[in-house]
């Protein structure tokens, strides 16, 4: 008899304290009357119990019958989005990891097995964390959000006319478009948090010996908290696109916003104190490149002084024909 | 031969899960405790084993077609259901679908046999 009550345990012990007490019993007269069935008035032995048990099955999956808990990790309302973070996520660990070797390869060319190796190393370690993150991420939510799948029923009512138009393909946003855009955002933060030293020239005397940094290296955790900013801005901006997917007013008004927000960003960083490396042109002479009062110095001291103007200017009027692109699709019916 | 067999299980799996649910409403108008509901059911040809008919009464009881009490009385306690008054709505229900897919499919197949014997 004790099997019985072990059995009884098993099951209700992954049920809701609420239930337990009720489905305890239930089960017990349940299984007296099984046996008293099997045996038909005389003794009840270790054998007839392991029948009966054998018969109601796994307390497992009598557990999961009375649960009736779905046997999913990430249900049908969410696995649209699911798929799309996933796809993000992949693109952009395997083009950093690419990224990092093939300039691993270039610095150093000698030892490219070796780079391989960590290379191969790499995608095994970090595509499945990558994964697995982005699985872990939405499984809980879809875990804990039980009443969801009931509220998103409420908005399943529709008519026929409230079908939307089949988006002109003129103002339609690709989907790969904005997947890659944020993928190179990603890859972009990833190299300025990671790899901001190779940022600069890389200087060869036969092989690789140094670079000579663009940016300002002590002030250059504060600048990368404005590069952070104004690339997740862009992350933003994309994620709004694939929420759309076509261009509309509404679009076009967010677009400019944002893109105000980090024209703004990106003035005060270059603006602010010594946001590149006050040092450059000297740290060139040091290294051979150029030679102080030559020609060649000359046009580079040029082009480093007026680079800030430039670079600026070629901003400002990219993030605006952004705005004007996308003015010009959504007029488009 | 064994994949036909095996794609008729899973098919008459899908299947009875609906109409075991009707068939536990049919017999529910009088008040009775898992096991006679297990023990009548299979006199009518219905098998249905206690591990699946006990969940699904609980689940029927939640969703409010049918209503539960225990009886203490007698020398085992045992939990009775009976169909409550929405239960007894929806059965009645059901059953008019019921006869409608019955005469439906059998439109269905007994054309399709009609066509056999007429090859024949």
């Amino acid at each position: 008899m004790e099997m019985i009550d072990r059995y009884i345990y098993a099951v209700t012990q992954k049920l809701p304290q609420s239930q337990r007490e009720d489905i305890a019993d239930e089960l017990h007269s349940l299984i007296e009357d099984m046996l008293d069935e099997r045996v038909q008035g005389k003794n009840i032995t270790n054998k007839e119990v392991e029948e009966v048990l054998m018969e109601l099955g796994n307390p497992k999956l009598l557990a999961q019958k009375y649960r009736g808990t779905k046997k999913y990790l990430i249900g049908p309302d969410f696995f649209d989005s699911y798929l799309i973070v996933l796809k993000i996520a992949l693109i952009s660990t395997f083009t950093a990891i690419f990224l990092n070797f093939i300039i691993h390869c270039v610095i150093n060319p000698v030892s490219i097995l070796d780079h391989f190796t960590e290379f191969i190393v790499g995608l095994v370690t970090a595509l499945p964390a990558a994964f697995g993150w982005t699985t872990f991420g939405f499984a809980i939510p879809d875990y804990f959000g039980e009443i969801k799948s009931k509220n998103l029923e409420i908005g399943m009512e529709w008519k026929p006319s409230d079908l939307p138009p089949i988006p002109d393909k003129k103002r339609q946003i690709k989907y790969c478009d904005s997947i890659l855009g944020i993928a190179f955002y990603t890859l972009f933060i990833i190299i300025f948090v990671f790899s901001n030293e190779y940022l600069g020239i890389w200087i060869f005397h036969d092989e690789f010996s140094g670079v000579v940094p663009f940016l300002n290296r002590e002030t250059f955790s504060s600048s990368l908290l404005f590069i952070i900013l104004i690339l997740g801005i862009g992350i933003i901006k994309e994620c709004l696109k694939l929420v759309y997917g076509k261009w509309t007013y509404k679009l076009v008004t967010y677009t400019a916003l944002v893109n105000l927000v980090s024209i703004i960003a990106v003035f005060i960083m270059i603006n602010g104190n010594a946001f590149w490396n006050p040092d450059f042109l000297l740290e060139l002479t040091q290294a051979g490149l150029v030679t102080e009062n030559s020609d060649a110095y000359r046009t580079v001291s040029i082009i480093w002084n007026q680079s800030t103007l430039w670079i600026l200017v070629l901003l400002v009027i990219g993030l605006i024909w952004d705005v004007i692109d996308g003015l010009i699709k959504a007029n488009k019916k | 031969m064994n994949d036909a067999k095996e794609y008729m299980n899973k098919l008459m799996q899908e299947l009875r899960r609906g109409t075991i649910t009707i068939g536990v409403l049919s017999q529910l108008s009088e008040a009775q405790y898992g096991y006679s509901l297990v023990t009548s059911l299979g006199e009518k040809g219905i098998h249905v084993e206690p591990g699946t008919l006990y969940p699904l009464l609980r689940r029927l009881e939640k969703q409010g077609l049918l209503a539960s009490k225990w009886d203490t009385n007698e020398a085992r306690p045992r939990k009775y259901y009976l169909l409550s008054e929405t239960g007894k709505e929806v059965y009645e229900l059901l059953i008019v679908e019921w006869q409608h897919i019955v005469q439906n499919m059998s439109n269905v197949i007994d054309v399709q046999g009609g066509d056999k014997d007429g090859d024949d």
